[in-house]
């Protein structure tokens, strides 16, 4: 295949710039130990670079671009510790990873220049971690003196499939919550906006869970379709049940067996973390199936109330999962009412108890009237009927006008 | 101290049914519903969630079913009268209700000293009970917009998407809940703040002699203590 990238045409691109196949080598050594391998992986890693596609339409990895937006590179640490196959396979043996801020070997325009030969030979997944920002004309990020939203633009237009990493790019995340003065927003809704069809598939959590990306590749590069997606294009089998669905404390739930302080007996017994503001009944996610930290434990397993990390409209910023969540501790999100910020439950209580007062009150005064023993006397005539005798609603006479006492 | 006779034809044995239904699903779906927002009674919490269920399907039914029955079932327009009319009509403006919403809110605000006439529901008692029904199909439906069985089917699915997701249904289903309980402090205070005879013929059944009600000449027209016990 002439448009592959062989070994010996990228070595002689090397030797042209002046490096030595040595040189090369001790680069991928570095390389494979900054991103936690040992240096024995060097081969691997240089071999990947040779295997890379960067400017060629095809080869024998699958091209990828993963571009951070406003992101904490969370996703990206979270990914480095995916289980099986381990991150190293991934990046090297599975994609070419021509573009990674966090990962690539070059820097600075060489990595530029990287992107935009991938973005032109097409064919690549886009992995977008971090919201967009719209702010101040896409200004609010801004990199390689382009403003954010535009990389994201030109990386998706081409892309096969995009695919949104993170709350933070389903919907802005907690960028997206009040004020959102960086007008942060999903990744979805701004290709929308932009009239780009290219296929997202929305992976939240904060970070998101590197087994959920893993299967996604796999089933985007190596069996080559795009999982099956729910209404908000998030992969089904993943996002369709919620944390509660298949929590390990369910038992506790069912027996009514609760958490209600921390450092209590019954948080020693693992009892279930409801009264603890969990957010496992309404967010739908797999955590408890797929686990943590090489599948080793998850937030409930731990004993954290699930935060509700992995909730995201990807139509509306305003419903981020810090704002939908917090506090995590209630049972309840705050409102806010101007810039007051409230529970329900206060506004609810509030309101009865104003309403049960008024009552009372009034209850003295039908007292004081004399109207507790049914009532007060009615009138002898309606006060309208009086003004407007012409077209009275009543039909009155001499006896009925006495009857009403 | 003078009010209409309470005549059973105000509330047929079939609206007392209905109107027991409504007040223990209510008091059940209340307290079953404090349960499921915060687990104070532990133990309890795996039954509310079935109650609470139950109570509310039982609710929606009945709210249904009072619909219906007020096109079958026939009841006295006004209070001190044993005539009969479709139960329908006594939600409708009627005549006796005429001009008359203004001078019950002076009633109430003790700006006025007589008692106003009157249909057999008075005009602020007809938009609240108007309202309730619409309350209990609102109700409902942000109910099964949380129920997971139904949550995801799209009729519900599309409406927990309309208010913002699952967390903003839950708190307009708690804030509803509330104005259930408002409504229920309100309606008990005027039933009981004129003594217990209107809880009496409504919860028993049981007749109370007062004045006669002539509701086609819509004026009292005398006196009945016929049916007291004594």
């Amino acid at each position: 295949m002439v448009t592959e990238a062989i070994s010996p045409e990228f070595l002689s691109k090397l030797e042209a710039r002046g490096v030595s196949r040595r040189s090369f080598m001790k680069l991928c050594g570095s390389l494979a130990v900054a991103a936690g391998l040992s240096e024995l992986a060097a081969p691997r890693v240089a071999r990947a670079i040779e295997d890379s596609v960067i400017g060629a339409e095809s080869g024998g990895l699958y091209p990828a671009i993963w571009i951070e937006g406003a992101s904490c590179t969370g996703c990206t640490e979270s990914f480095a510790q995916v289980d099986a196959p381990d991150p190293a396979t991934v990046v090297l043996e599975m994609v070419s990873l021509n573009y990674c801020e966090t990962l690539s070997a070059a820097a600075g325009w060489s990595m530029e220049e990287a992107k935009a030969q991938t973005i032109e030979a097409g064919n690549y997944i886009l992995i977008y971690e971090g919201a967009v920002l719209e702010g101040w004309n896409g200004e609010a990020l801004r990199v390689a003196n382009e403003p954010g939203t535009d990389h994201l633009v030109h990386a998706a237009e081409n892309a096969n499939a995009v695919v949104a990493l993170g709350s933070c790019a389903v919907n802005g995340g907690w960028m997206g919550a009040n004020p959102n003065s960086a007008g942060a927003l999903g990744v979805q809704q701004y290709l929308k906006k932009q009239g780009i069809d290219t296929p997202v598939i929305n992976i939240p959590g904060c970070p998101a869970n590197p087994e959920w990306l893993e299967a996604v590749l796999v089933d985007a590069i190596l069996v080559g379709k795009l999982p099956e997606l729910t209404a908000d294009n998030k992969p089904k089998v993943i996002f369709n049940q919620t944390i509660h669905d298949n929590c390990e404390r369910r038992g506790h739930f069912e027996n009514g067996e609760f958490v209600y302080a921390f450092g209590t007996e019954e948080e020693a017994k693992g009892y279930c973390l409801y009264p603890m503001g969990c957010r496992g009944p309404q967010t739908k996610a797999n955590c408890g199936v797929v686990r943590w930290n090489h599948r080793r434990s998850w937030c409930v397993a731990s004993g954290g109330p699930c935060i509700g990390c992995c909730t995201a409209n990807p139509n509306d910023p305003g419903e981020n999962w810090v704002e939908t969540n917090t506090p995590f501790r209630a049972r309840f999100r705050d409102l806010r009412i101007g810039g007051l910020v409230v529970q329900p439950e206060a506004i609810a209580w509030t309101l009865t108890g104003v309403v049960a007062a008024a009552l009372v009150i009034h209850g003295f005064g039908m007292k004081k009237m004399g109207r507790t023993d049914g009532g007060a006397d009615f009138e002898p005539i309606r006060e309208w009927d009086k003004k407007h005798p012409n077209e009275s609603i009543g039909q009155y006479d001499e006896e009925v006008l006495k009857g009403g006492k | 101290m003078a009010h209409l006779a309470h005549y059973r034809e105000a509330h047929p044995l079939p609206m007392r049914i209905t109107h027991w239904i409504n007040l223990s699903c209510m008091v059940l779906l209340i307290l079953s519903g404090f349960l499921i927002h915060f687990p104070f009674w532990a133990a309890l919490t795996g039954v509310a969630r079935g109650l609470h269920v139950f109570c509310g399907i039982v609710l929606l039914v009945n709210c249904i079913v009072r619909y219906v029955l007020a096109f079958l079932v026939t009841s006295a327009p006004t209070g001190g009268t044993r005539n009969r009319i479709r139960d329908y009509k006594t939600w409708m403006p009627q005549d006796d209700n005429k001009h008359q919403l203004i001078p019950w809110i002076k009633y109430y605000l003790f700006m006025k000293k007589d008692h106003p006439l009157s249909a057999k529901l008075g005009v602020p008692q007809k938009i609240s009970y108007f309202a309730i029904g619409i309350l209990i199909l609102i109700m409902a439906y942000t109910g099964f917009c949380l129920w997971i069985p139904t949550s995801e089917w799209t009729f519900f699915a599309a409406g927990t998407a309309f208010v913002g997701g699952a967390m903003s249904m839950r708190i307009i289903h708690y804030f509803m809940m509330f104005v259930f309980i408002i409504f229920t402090m309100l309606h008990g205070y005027l039933v009981f703040i004129e003594g217990t005879a209107n809880a009496n013929l409504m919860f028993f059944g049981k007749e109370h002699g007062g004045l006669v009600y002539d509701p086609n000449r819509h004026v009292i027209v005398g006196e009945d203590h016929s049916v007291d016990q004594h």
